[in-house]
């Protein structure tokens, strides 16, 4: 190992990015949240069985179950193959909730990096936004991805509308859900987070209907079931594909109005985001003790 | 100014009183370590001094402020135990990373330079090295240009070459007028950086001054000799405190480097070489010549750091 340098006189001229706030960050909030998404991005793109996991997956399931479907036409004119886009995309969302956001950030904490941070005079929502940010990107990436497998490989119609409204009700449930994987992260143990994350993802996966259609359920499931915000969160996410009568025929559920379903996703972000805030108070304030 | 206030300090974990009761005071600009053997209290010590734990009792102020104040933290550069960084992430990554938390930041690459990884600036954070991870430690420490730098055991994994250059980068910071304070159990870090010693036995202060006071404090002195005289005999003698045998009289001497001075005699029989720490040597060394034993080789000197340390915690009995 070769020695350390010998010190020498530290430039100041640095020290000009210290005006305004004693405590701002270099380059303000914008900068630090960028800089922090793109450590994020980093991150997920490095660890290729992450990517293929994440990522992957949905994309794999759709070549699976979803060309095989694809050109079926519901009585209002959807393609399948499209309504299995968005199921697929509605599984990754859940998935990025439950392993980006909870499972990624129960290691960090086990590993002492949130310790870290809290030592430095980084705000502490730079850290969770940029994690949420992210896996927007995510989000969009995974949609993409499936449509382009959709469109190539079996020609499923694209129209803009119904796509681009799929994908505002997918990253308005990123959002929903991060709340649920932070409170994961906080009130799990940081080595029994990913079984814990397994054991609510699968459930809550099938009982919404994101593998297979919620008529084909036990009763017992589809009784439960509208109690999931992940059920409301399908119901959104179809919703945005195809009229009621293409979805009810889909899967079975009338999805009403969008109103009551946004309201669902609102209070899901609400009560798990407040879960997940007294979670991390409680890890805080345990390692101070 | 006062960089560090600490006052009346306790913690307790379960039935274990990790820090008992400490008052620490530090002005700018000085290098103060921390000095103590492991479980003494010097992390839970610092710990309280940052702000990640919180006293059963006491208080703490950095720059007269609360030291979780994000202000605070804004100035203040942690090298720590325990905590990782994310895994993926390149050591360039890392470390401008945390300069963007900062206010203020220093180049990263000249942060890379002085931590001695600019060889490494590419290599993700899992392909470090024990050693390599506690510079990226130091690096992140440094970053963001503190003006008060807590270091805790900050060469415990560094070799001998490393740590040298390791204290003269610290060196070179307090010479800029950048206050250090760092926890230790090597001696000779402490010797070579401190320019006061806080020596921390049990959660409590056991001695505070300059590094030359604190081994001056202590009112045993070390003589080294080579003495046809058995260590029973040494034992015996007015004053001692502890006689250790550190090899026989024909070898080379193996005390403290560099001390030993005078004809390299020999000696008949049954001699050896022998440390002893004495608190009266000048009548240990009369009565040693009065009861006719044959003394070789004599050098009185005062107790160094070690020997001061180990006084202080009470681990300075004969041996």
């Amino acid at each position: 190992m070769s020695p350390m340098s010998t010190p020498t006189v530290i430039e100041t001229a640095d020290r000009t990015a210290a005006e305004g706030s004693p405590s701002r960050p270099t380059g303000g909030p914008v900068g630090l949240l960028a800089a922090q998404v793109g450590a994020e991005l980093r991150q997920m793109v490095r660890v290729p069985e992450y990517l293929v996991g994440i990522v992957g997956v949905p994309v794999i399931l759709y070549a699976m179950f979803g060309l095989s479907n694809a050109g079926q036409r519901l009585p209002g004119g959807t393609d399948v193959g499209a309504m299995l886009v968005a199921s697929f995309s509605a599984y990754a969302v859940v998935s990025l909730a439950i392993f980006t956001f909870g499972v990624d950030v129960a290691a960090e904490r086990g590993r002492g990096w949130l310790r870290r941070l809290r030592c430095t005079p980084m705000p502490m929502w730079a850290y969770f936004a940029a994690k949420i940010a992210a896996a927007l990107l995510l989000t969009v990436l995974i949609y993409v991805l499936v449509w382009a497998l959709a469109i190539g490989a079996a020609g499923v119609p694209f129209e803009v509308g119904p796509a681009v409204r799929t994908l505002g009700a997918l990253l308005v449930g990123t959002v929903a859900f991060a709340p649920m994987g932070f409170g994961l992260a906080f009130l799990a143990r940081p080595k029994a987070a990913a079984a814990i994350g397994n054991l609510l993802f699968l459930p809550l996966s099938f009982v919404s209907g994101f593998f297979t259609s919620l008529s084909s359920l036990p009763q017992i499931l589809r009784d439960v079931a509208p109690y999931l915000p992940t059920y409301h969160f399908g119901l959104l996410v179809w919703g945005g594909v195809a009229p009621a009568g293409d979805v009810q025929r889909f899967n079975g559920i009338d999805p009403g109005p969008a109103a009551p379903q946004l309201v669902w996703l609102a209070a899901t972000f609400l009560l798990f985001g407040a879960l997940a805030a007294w979670g991390y108070a409680r890890d805080a304030r345990r390692e101070r003790e | 100014m006062e960089y560090i206030q600490a006052r009346g300090l306790r913690k307790t974990y379960g039935t274990t009183r990790a820090v008992d009761g400490i008052d620490l005071s530090v002005p700018a600009g000085q290098v103060v370590a921390i000095l103590g053997p492991n479980g003494a209290g010097k992390t839970t010590l610092i710990e309280m001094m940052l702000g990640m734990r919180r006293p059963d009792s006491g208080e703490v102020r950095l720059f007269g402020e609360r030291p979780d104040a994000r202000t605070v933290k804004a100035r203040v550069g942690a090298m720590l135990q325990d905590t990782d960084v994310p895994q993926a992430l390149t050591v360039t990554e890392v470390v401008a990373l945390v300069r963007r938390y900062y206010p203020r930041g220093l180049d990263v690459a000249d942060v890379l330079r002085r931590a001695d990884l600019t060889a490494k600036a590419g290599t993700r954070a899992n392909q470090l090295s024990g050693g390599q991870r506690q510079r990226l430690s130091f690096a992140m420490a440094i970053v963001g240009d503190p003006d008060l730098l807590f270091l805790d055991e900050p060469t415990a994994a560094l070799d001998i070459e490393a740590r040298r250059a390791f204290w003269e980068q610290v060196r070179g910071y307090a010479d800029r007028g950048v206050t250090v304070l760092f926890a230790s159990h090597h001696m000779a870090e402490v010797e070579a950086l401190a320019d006061r010693v806080v020596v921390v036995h049990r959660g409590r202060v056991v001695a505070d001054d300059t590094p030359g006071q604190v081994a001056a404090s202590v009112v045993t002195r070390r003589i080294e000799l080579v003495t046809d005289a058995t260590q029973l005999r040494l034992e015996g003698l007015p004053g001692t405190v502890a006689v250790r045998r550190i090899g026989d009289a024909a070898g080379p001497v193996a005390g403290a480097a560099g001390r030993v001075a005078g004809a390299a005699g020999r000696v008949a029989g049954a001699a050896g070489r022998f440390e002893m720490d004495s608190t009266s040597p000048e009548e240990a060394i009369r009565e040693l010549f009065g009861s006719g034993a044959r003394v070789d080789r004599l050098v009185v000197a005062d107790a160094d750091m070690e020997t001061a340390f180990l006084h202080l915690i009470g681990e300075g009995e004969v041996a």
